[in-house]
């Protein structure tokens, strides 16, 4: 009885959630002549017009150099931040610097909207050449990212029982020791979490994607907005949705499989009791 | 809580400090300058400083209140309905997940989705002629809402943002909740603890420090929330769904009031580092008492 | 341990994967309006153009595109810091104050004039300066459906309840029209005769398809209607007027059909794909939208359920007879341009006869003066209706091509959107964008 209300609970859920995804998918398999006459959720005649002509026009409109340039900026900004934000984070938790200012001041990047930035760094990005580089995407992402990965990290680093330091400390190890060898495999969800919220978050990052970039870097979701303007023109919905589906395809791919990392956690909970 | 040594600490912060300042150091110390001068566009590379005019116009507008009416409202409102849903998921369907963890992944879904992309999205979903929401209310019940008039729109938006936003709470009080050690359950249902009670009395305290995390960053998030809106009603008729976002973004771009702009995220930063500063020193008075 | 140092040689590998940003090129780069008919024409012409004998190599034109979304945002930060990415960039007739200040005026010579008309020109000039060459011209339909007028004309009943509501809304019995000689009240009166809230047998939902989000575009479709009652946004001396009967009258028509519901009652969110969406779907008799909407709205591919009936004329007439707001889009010369005398090249180009032509027959929408345009009138008869259109009843306010003329229409739309929405009285709308306009007007 319980479990069949928990299943009825998960399937509305769902739903529920995911409804724009749904409409997406289904919209990106109807023709325009379709979608002019049925809003509804089935689909008369599917099509795959509308990928092919995305897959295929490659002169113009190149989604394979999109999704690459996406994940290469994608990795590096999310790969950095937590390399940047980790001993940070472990300091901010087993020592007494940073939980004052430090902290309270990064947090805050997250909550101003970063794009009061975007002239500066433009004309700074100018002067050191990363405009248009994947890299300059890369980097400026690391810094969206940066306040996440730190407050989930100090997060979870803070809930290690300190006994384990303390017994890793009379074994004789350093703190970079215990930080690597202790802190981090008990963390690993915690690492793993960062990780997806960061490639989310710097894949479907546009504006600095937008002031950054020119052609050779453009990332999927400024590509993707070729073909529909939220502001004085027109949306081609047909095809609008197909690139949305392949845009989200590659986080979708990396939440498929990491999310085993991340119900794996019971491990985290083991530890500490 | 402290068994590194402040030294040593120090260094570990090094790599991050050094990276802020390196990339973000010059492009604030020349918006503080923008933010007490007079420039525009033209006059990017030779602002004339003026004073505090631009904090004194940004504090005189009324829209810029009005935003950070919205902002609130939208945050608390998204923020809460988020973490209240995503706490109720990951408890009630713990048995399901934990036994099937595939079911996951339909769950995270919404997550990988860019927001901008929702939003646009969701003008189809609701319009009235090609939206299948409408089209199915009007087959159901021969009449469908005004999804994005001006007494729904601040509703609607709130809708769409706690949907796609659920599932992170909802990931993060999981994690939590499944971190819970079971001999801690067990031994509480071995003296006759009833479900409810081991919630109350065990799990959710243990899960607290998360849940607290969990609705700061959603009160954030909401707070900041520039994509869906923008795709959906822009600004809103009248600046009715305008979030300081978008005021900062529009102010910026549309009018070239740079100077105002980067004045507002000024006050922005200001206010929301004393916000920080008072919830840090409450709780460290309640951590002493 | 180990998978640390695969973390950090994945990233050096990334590091080295990156691309160097690219050294000068020899070429000219032009930056055109991304995706639908401008690219193609402008792909179709740039091919002609390099395949022209006596085109240098250095001088052979590319293309770069950018995407449409936030397009002018990023373009204000590209020209404001000085970018050098591209020789030639795009710009229209709002935005030319905005972005002359980055570019360099251009000597089209007098084969322009001969292609083009002086009217045109001027769609791309600046303070008296031409800052570009007019590729293709905006204005706005009034899109109506032709089955349900057709079937109002004949129906006696019908004729006897639209008097009864245009006297009750309107104040005046009215009788049914042919659109091409619609006044706005006419208009207003089939709106309202077509809408179920007000009439429970009209034939569709509703009588028309407002745009009223809070959008700068909606703007300019919106200001035809104060337009054709005499409405300015300044008098001669510079005098903002803004606040006019003119704009009193078509605000509030406006605000009368909404709140009667002859529009989507999501009108607030509406802009260009919601009124073809609406349109298209066969539950709205007329529709004021872009000209562009046309190919759209009459393919019976994209629209089966209107194309064959949908009825194209200009807007309807006021007092001071019928307006139709036009914008140009044009190229123009970057001030940064690496090479200027290859891009000016171009532009000359582009702006004689031949080039106007190739530009045409590839979809492009040049407003071709009568002889040019003659020579295309059978592979786009369209072009005859915006040529036409555009002379007789084309109009720039006072101040539209200033440099703030941007920022004047995101007031507009601000306080005009906030009146439509109920946030505030007429009074209060008028006064602030009044005010509003004084300052960003002010030199």
């Amino acid at each position: 009885m319980m479990k069949t209300l928990r299943w009825i609970v998960f399937v509305i859920a769902v739903l529920a959630m995911n409804f724009p995804i749904i409409v997406t998918l289904v919209t990106s398999f109807k023709s325009a002549r379709e979608l002019s006459v049925n809003p509804g959720l089935w689909i008369g005649q599917p099509t795959i017009e509308n990928y092919l002509r995305i897959l295929t026009q490659t002169d113009r409109f190149n989604i394979y150099a999109y999704l690459w340039n996406s994940t290469v900026a994608a990795l590096i900004g999310t790969g950095l931040a937590i390399l940047l934000a980790f001993p940070a984070a472990y300091a901010i938790a087993k020592s007494d610097v940073g939980r004052r200012t430090l902290l309270p001041i990064v947090i805050n990047l997250r909550a101003v909207p970063l794009i009061i930035f975007a002239i500066p760094l433009y004309m700074m990005y100018q002067w050191l050449g990363l405009l248009d580089t994947q890299l300059g995407l890369g980097l400026i992402l690391t810094i969206v990212n940066i306040p996440l990965a730190l407050v989930i990290l100090v997060d979870a680093i803070s809930d290690v029982p300190l006994e384990l330091d303390e017994a890793a400390r009379m074994d004789g190890a350093s703190s970079w020791q215990i930080m690597t060898r202790i802190i981090r495999p008990v963390v690993r969800p915690a690492l793993v979490t960062t990780f997806i919220f960061g490639f989310i978050t710097a894949w479907n990052e546009f504006l600095f994607g937008l002031m950054l970039t020119t052609s050779r870097a453009v990332p999927a979701t400024v590509g993707a907005s070729f073909f529909f303007a939220a502001s004085g023109g027109g949306v081609q919905w047909g095809t609008a949705s197909a690139v949305m589906v392949l845009g989200a395809l590659p986080p979708v791919l990396l939440g498929l499989v990491m999310y085993r990392q991340i119900s794996g956690s019971m491990m985290a909970g083991a530890v500490k009791g | 809580m402290t068994i590194v040594r402040r030294s040593e600490g120090l260094g570990f912060l090094t790599p991050l400090v050094g990276f802020l300042l390196l990339f973000l150091g010059f492009p604030a110390i020349i918006n503080l300058v923008y933010s007490v001068s007079t420039v525009t566009f033209e006059t990017l590379r030779a602002p004339t400083i003026s004073g505090f005019g631009n904090y004194l116009a940004v504090l005189a507008d009324r829209d810029f209140w009005r935003a950070t009416s919205f902002s609130l409202r939208f945050g608390l409102l998204t923020a809460i309905a988020e973490c209240l849903l995503g706490l109720f998921l990951a408890v009630f369907l713990a048995p399901l997940l934990t036994k099937r963890p595939v079911l996951m992944a339909p769950l995270m879904l919404p997550l990988m989705v860019a927001p901008a992309m929702v939003g646009l999205m969701y003008r189809l979903v609701l319009h009235e002629f090609a939206g299948p929401v409408p089209y199915y209310l009007f087959e159901w019940f021969g009449d469908s809402p005004a999804f994005l008039d001006i007494n729904n729109a601040f509703w609607t938006l709130s809708v769409v943002e706690i949907l796609q936003w659920t599932p992170f709470a909802f990931l993060l009080f999981y994690m939590a909740y499944v971190a819970v050690p079971n001999d801690i359950r067990e031994a509480a249902a071995l003296d006759g603890a009833s479900g409810w009670k081991v919630l109350w009395l065990i799990e959710l305290p243990l899960m607290l420090p998360t849940l607290i995390i969990a609705f700061f960053i959603r009160f954030i998030d909401g707070f900041r929330v520039f994509d869906n809106v923008y795709a959906l009603t822009g600004s809103g008729a009248g600046g009715s769904t305008m979030s300081l976002s978008i005021y900062i973004y529009q102010a910026f771009f549309k009018q070239g009031a740079i100077g105002k702009a980067v004045a507002a995220s000024v006050v922005l930063f200001l206010a929301s580092l004393a916000v920080l500063y008072m919830l840090n020193w409450l709780a460290g008075r309640r951590r002493r008492s | 341990m180990t998978s640390n140092r695969t973390c950090l040689s994945a990233l050096a590998m990334l590091l080295a994967s990156v691309s160097l940003p690219a050294t000068s090129n020899a070429t000219v780069t032009v930056l055109g309006w991304p995706g639908g008919s401008e690219e193609t024409a402008l792909r179709a012409a740039v091919e002609t153009y390099n395949g022209t004998s006596g085109v240098a190599d250095a001088d052979k034109v590319e293309l770069l595109f950018f995407n449409r979304e936030g397009f002018y945002d990023k373009l204000q930060a590209d020209m404001a810091a000085g970018s050098t990415a591209f020789d030639i960039n795009l710009v229209a007739t709002y935005s030319i104050g905005r972005y002359a200040p980055y570019m360099e005026p251009i000597d089209l010579g007098s084969e322009a004039e001969k292609t083009f008309g002086d009217a045109v020109l001027k769609t791309m000039q600046f303070e008296g300066k031409q800052y570009g060459v007019p590729t293709d011209l905006s204005l706005h339909f009034m899109y109506y459906r032709k089955d349900l007028m057709d079937a109002l004309m004949q129906d006696e009943a019908g004729k006897k309840k639209y008097a009864e509501i245009s006297q009750q809304f309107l104040g005046k019995a009215l009788q049914p029209k042919d659109p091409d000689s619609w006044t706005w009240d006419d208009w207003a009166a089939t709106s309202l005769y077509f809408s179920k809230q007000v009439n429970s047998e009209s034939p569709v939902r509703y009588g028309t398809v407002l745009q009223m989000k809070n959008l700068l575009f909606n703007m300019m479709v919106f200001q035809s209607l104060p337009r054709a009652y005499g409405g300015d946004w300044t008098d001669k001396d510079g005098n903002v007027t803004v606040d006019s009967d003119a704009y009193r009258t078509g605000l509030e028509l406006y605000k009368t059909l909404y709140d009667a519901g002859a529009s989507p009652k999501d009108s607030l969110s509406y802009e260009y794909p919601e009124t073809n969406a609406a349109f298209s779907s066969g539950q709205a008799a007329t529709a004021l939208q872009w000209n562009a909407a046309a190919a759209d709205l009459t393919n019976p591919e994209t629209s089966p359920a209107v194309a064959g009936v949908t009825g194209i004329v200009a807007p309807p007439a006021g007092p001071n007879g019928r307006a139709d707001h036009i914008h140009g889009l044009g190229l123009g010369l970057n001030k940064n341009a690496k090479n200027k005398e290859g891009a000016t090249r171009f532009l000359k180009w582009l702006a004689t006869e031949e080039a106007a032509l190739a530009y045409a027959r590839s979809g492009g929408s040049p407003a071709l003066v009568p002889e040019v345009v003659a020579k295309v009138a059978e592979a786009r008869p369209d072009l005859v209706k915006l040529g036409e259109f555009a002379s007789k009843y084309g109009y720039v306010m006072n101040g539209a091509t200033s440099a703030n003329a941007l920022s004047i229409y995101e007031l507009q739309a601000k306080e005009f959107t906030g009146y439509w929405a109920g946030q505030q009285s007429l009074d209060e709308a008028l006064a602030n964008t009044k005010s509003g306009m004084q300052t960003l007007l002010k030199k």
